[in-house]
């Protein structure tokens, strides 16, 4: 992509960005070199990630139900969606990469944009979260990794059986299915892993406070008057999403579940 | 009152600048701030010293050119007010005060407080011209614009090009400027006809003049001397994606 950025200016009286001819290539390279384009995908992935974070918590609250139920849903996701499962990965990894890289490509961008900064700094109204967007995407982007390796490639920790070590993918219930339910116990009981669960769910919190009121305002579908029921709209999805996955975690953590 | 100022001084745009220090003695609470540092001046010049440049025209919140930054905020601590309509009984007697011109890749420091803006005007330039009829006087009125519509062009006509919003935004991000011009004329029937391709060449200026993305902080919405609200970047946001799509499908 031929786009003069990277941290750059461009120059003011440089090459015109709106191509006259208009191919579909021409047309997508302008529209995310250009900040109002690149937000809007940035936008989009995130509220396609933001999806996918409640759904990803209700499915797990079946852990409430006990272990047949989580595995028998575990098994479902894994076995009887086929091809669709790779079709799902795909998909949310790709989402996954345009919110990632064009969010950052942006900061980049506009990291330029100040090279002296005042030696004064104050600020009025502008809100903590919305301060440190970078920050804790970054945070939920490393434990989203860490999330990764420890339950889907199992290469962090290891479930105790009758005193033996086993892989977590080693793990099989009465069914001979994947046991994701003690694979979820093993995890949350080991107090580490449950603290850094616990941390990036805050992480998460802060980060849809302002993003998902923020997409909206992105997406050009507020006014003033909307503003406030936006705003809250966002704190509840967030809270939402923290409240159920804080809840597994804790009570795994503190054996409200699975001590029978 | 008494004041002690601590001033960005710097003699041209390659000098480093520092901040030098300057106390003012009976200062009246009710002179404007500019009038303040006019004082300061002429105890300057009396001193045979360098006067602090700073840019003024109308000194009454209409030009948009007393440009600075006080004690980190854009115009100073007051809402919706200019730096000339900022009167020192806005700060209690023996306030330390910072001075600062806008920073701002996209504005360079040319002297003292003085910045070069008219990336600004490159942007409104950018825009290109608005067709209106013309010939014979239309009747009175022939072009209705509905009353929402109109309040909120007015709104967005209040901007006055300050370059506050850029000023206090952490992203440098002019986007507010933007917002208002777009959003004055997308709500007018007159420019209508080039609505689509203008928010494109702006924002395309926009972008190559170096400003920041909008990462909708609001704090552009808060220095604004002319209130102007973050709604109008929303309507921005809209027109640009409709542009865009239609551009696409044309
Ligand atoms: C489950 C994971 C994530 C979700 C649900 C999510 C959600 C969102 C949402 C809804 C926005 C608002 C878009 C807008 O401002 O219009 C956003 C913005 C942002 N995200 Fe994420 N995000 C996630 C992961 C990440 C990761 C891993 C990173 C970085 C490494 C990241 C970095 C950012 C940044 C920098 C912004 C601000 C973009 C801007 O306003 O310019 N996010 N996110
Ligand atoms: S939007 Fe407000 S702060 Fe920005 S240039 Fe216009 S008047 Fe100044
Ligand atoms: S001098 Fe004109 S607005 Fe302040």
């Amino acid at each position: 992509m031929a786009t003069a950025s990277a941290g750059k200016v461009r120059h003011p009286k440089g090459r015109a960005i709106i191509p006259t001819e208009q191919s579909g290539l021409t047309w997508l390279t302008a529209f995310l070199d250009s900040s109002v384009g690149a937000k809007v995908v940035v936008a989009l992935g995130g509220i396609g990630l933001a999806l996918f974070a409640i759904f990803h918590m209700l499915g797990n609250l079946k852990i409430f139900q006990g272990p047949d139920a989580l595995n028998t849903y575990a098994f479902f996701l894994k076995h009887d969606l086929g091809a669709l499962l790779w079709l799902a990965r795909g998909g949310l990894l790709g989402i996954f990469l345009l919110h990632v890289v064009l969010a950052l490509r942006l900061k980049w961008r506009t990291a330029a944009a100040r090279p002296v900064g005042y030696a004064y700094p104050g600020h009025v109204q502008a809100r903590v979260a919305a301060r440190t967007m970078a920050l804790t995407g970054i945070v939920v982007g490393l434990f989203i990794l860490f999330h990764l390796a420890h339950f889907t490639f199992g290469w962090v920790h290891q479930a105790e059986q009758d005193g033996r070590l086993i892989s977590y993918l080693d793990l099989r219930d009465a069914h001979g299915r994947h046991d994701v339910y003690t694979m979820v116990l093993a995890g949350f009981r080991t107090t580490w892993i449950a603290a850094l669960y616990l941390l990036a769910q805050v992480a998460l919190f802060v980060h849809l406070i302002h993003g998902i009121p923020s997409a909206f305002q992105t997406f050009g579908l507020q006014s003033r008057r909307t503003m406030e029921i936006i705003r809250g709209l966002g704190w509840l999805t967030a809270g939402v999403i923290l409240l159920g996955n804080v809840l597994i975690v804790t009570a795994v953590w503190l054996g409200w579940v699975g001590t029978s | 009152m008494k004041v002690t100022l601590h001033i960005w001084r710097q003699k041209s745009p390659a000098d480093q600048g520092r901040f030098v220090t300057y106390s003012l003695d009976q200062v009246s609470p009710d002179m404007s701030f500019l009038e303040m540092l006019d004082m300061l001046n002429e105890q300057l010049i009396q001193q045979g010293e360098e006067p602090v440049a700073f840019e003024h025209d109308c000194r009454e919140g209409i030009c948009g050119s007393c440009a600075m930054m006080i004690n980190g905020l854009a115009h100073g601590p007051e809402r919706g007010t200019t730096t000339c309509q900022l009167h020192m009984r806005s700060f209690p007697d023996g306030a330390e005060i910072y001075v600062e011109p806008w920073r701002a890749r996209a504005f360079p420091i040319l002297k003292d407080l003085v910045c070069d803006r008219s990336a600004l005007d490159r942007i409104i330039q950018a825009g290109g011209y608005v067709s209106v009829g013309t010939g014979g006087a239309p009747d009175a009125n022939c072009l209705p614009v509905p009353k929402t519509a109109q309040d909120k062009a007015m709104d967005a006509a209040q901007c006055i090009g300050c370059g506050a919003c850029v000023a206090a935004c952490p992203n440098a991000s002019a986007m507010l400027f933007l917002a208002a011009k777009v959003s004055h004329l997308a709500h007018l029937p007159q420019g209508q006809p080039e609505r689509h391709e203008r928010v494109r060449k702006m924002l395309a200026q926009h972008d190559r003049e170096g400003f920041g993305h909008c990462t909708n902080i609001g704090e552009c919405e808060a220095a604004c001397p002319k209130e102007i609200s973050v709604e109008h970047i929303a309507q921005l946001n809209r027109d640009y994606i409709a542009a865009s799509l239609l551009s696409l499908v044309r």
